[in-house]
């Protein structure tokens, strides 16, 4: 029996829910989401989650997240609490050489409305006192912050399910194609026929892109973090590198490797973030360490969004982005505007899949 | 099992918590954990996770061999950073977030 939906959407993670939820605020048609997994398995549910902005580059990139994270106290009023927490960004430096390109940072983002200040090294002491006192300076910005994945995803979600959105989990899409007006969705669990399908499948994106004969571009980065036992609470900003949750965990890591989908931890990427932790906070030595995890981002080539309708398909669209947790409250509000009136309040032509071809 | 059972001893999450997380499709315990922080503690799940494997088992019917087991994560045991860390000052995959800034003719793009 073939179910019919008004819109199917597949991927449940940051991306996909975001959307799934901002378009039931809109619409009452029927909306399915589809996941391989379960939500949180992937990607969304492995991230230190910071809502980042300034040093994202370039400017127009910080502007696009900044008004992501504008979003955000919004959006926890009307999903629920998130832990969405509003802490300032600080990005330490420890070489004095690199003073004057934090301050060109500084400069061209004052142009959108993005402060960033330069900080000396008094001041970043006086801010973070457990920093390493041989740091030189760092970058700080009041925008950055960090919220907690998990409930923003399941958040996401029971508002969604309240507004009538349907979910299939441990559902693996076997096969897409277009028949006429709509497109066919076969799957692990049964066949589904939807007007607009939208892809929100992260690291899977080139995967399903294939069934339907379009590249998407994107690959897989993977990260590692340490989790501290509960400590009691020392850092007040979410520092590039290192965080502090609600119940006193710290998250520690920022590293990039190339390994597919690999999910592994190694034992040489724990030691070099363990070291990170030493140099950024040398009193977190004698803190333990519970949990080593890894994550895998979804990297589009350029680095950039994919985001809008995919040219030559009717009601095809697409969603692929890293920084998913910085970016879903804005990509869940565009890519529904897109739907429901054919056009977005901020333009996202910059994002399309065209750049690629 | 009483619904105000403690199941989780690390994060105090109880029979009820995982029986509400299970009804919203929560299969595995992972599922369950990535909900409620069952078995995120300090134990990583070692007290819990035959507990919880139960409880699946109890309100889904599926057989105990087929529910996933939880992913065990290095450091297995809690275990100090001084531990961990080494001599080395070079950093290859871990990064500072300004040196991915890319500066073209001197100025940021």
């Amino acid at each position: 029996m073939i179910k019919d939906y008004e819109t199917l959407i597949i991927g449940a993670g940051v991306i996909g829910n975001s959307i799934a939820y901002h378009l039931s605020e809109r619409s009452r048609e029927k909306i399915l989401v589809l996941d391989k997994k379960f939500p949180l398995s992937g990607t969304s549910g492995s991230t230190q989650a910071w809502v980042w902005v300034h040093n994202k580059n370039p400017s127009w990139y910080a502007e696009f997240s900044m008004y992501s994270a504008e979003l955000y106290p919004y959006l926890s009023k009307k999903i629920g609490d998130v832990e969405y927490k509003r802490t300032g960004g600080l990005s330490p430096f420890f070489n004095e050489a690199d003073r004057e390109k934090a301050e060109k940072l500084a400069e061209a983002y004052r142009e959108i409305g993005i402060k960033i200040k330069v900080l000396t090294r008094a001041e970043v002491l006086e801010k973070e006192p457990h920093l390493n006192p041989a740091v030189a300076g760092a970058t700080f910005s009041k925008i950055d912050g960090n919220v907690n994945p998990f409930r923003l995803v399941d958040m996401f979600m029971r508002a969604a399910k309240k507004q009538g959105v349907e979910y299939s989990y441990y559902t693996s899409v076997t096969g897409v194609e277009k028949k006429n007006d709509y497109y066919i969705v076969k799957s692990t669990k049964g066949i589904y026929r939807c007007k607009n399908l939208l892809l929100a499948g992260g690291t899977w994106s080139r995967e399903i892109g294939k069934m339907l004969g379009i590249n998407i571009p994107i690959n897989q980065l993977r990260g590692q973090i340490l989790v501290t036992e509960p400590l009691k609470p020392f850092l007040n900003y979410t520092i590039s590198g290192m965080r502090q949750a609600n119940n006193g965990e710290v998250l520690i890591g920022y590293s990039m490797e190339q390994a597919g989908f690999n999910r592994a931890t190694t034992l040489d990427v724990i030691q070099e973030t363990a070291n990170l932790a030493q140099h950024y906070v040398p009193a977190i030595r004698k803190a333990k360490i519970v949990r080593a995890f890894s994550g895998i981002r979804a990297m589009p080539e350029d680095g950039f969004p994919i985001l809008g309708k995919i040219p030559g398909y009717d009601n095809l669209y697409l969603a692929a982005t890293h920084s998913g947790v910085t970016l879903a409250p804005l990509i869940g509000t565009l890519m529904t505007e897109l739907l429901v009136e054919g056009e977005t309040s901020i333009p996202i032509d910059r994002y399309s899949i065209s750049r690629f071809s | 099992m009483d619904k105000a059972t403690i199941i989780c001893r690390c994060e105090e999450i109880t029979y009820e918590e995982i029986e509400e997380v299970i009804g919203h499709g929560a299969a595995s315990f992972d599922d369950i954990k990535r909900l409620t922080r069952c078995g995120m503690g300090a134990c990583q799940s070692k007290v819990c996770s035959h507990l919880v494997l139960q409880v699946i088992h109890e309100i889904t019917g599926k057989p105990l061999q087929e529910i996933l087991l939880p992913r065990m994560r290095m450091p297995i045991t809690p275990i100090k950073i001084e531990t961990l860390a080494t001599n080395s000052t070079e950093f290859s995959t871990v990064k500072s977030v300004l040196d991915e800034l890319e500066l073209e003719d001197g100025k940021v793009k």
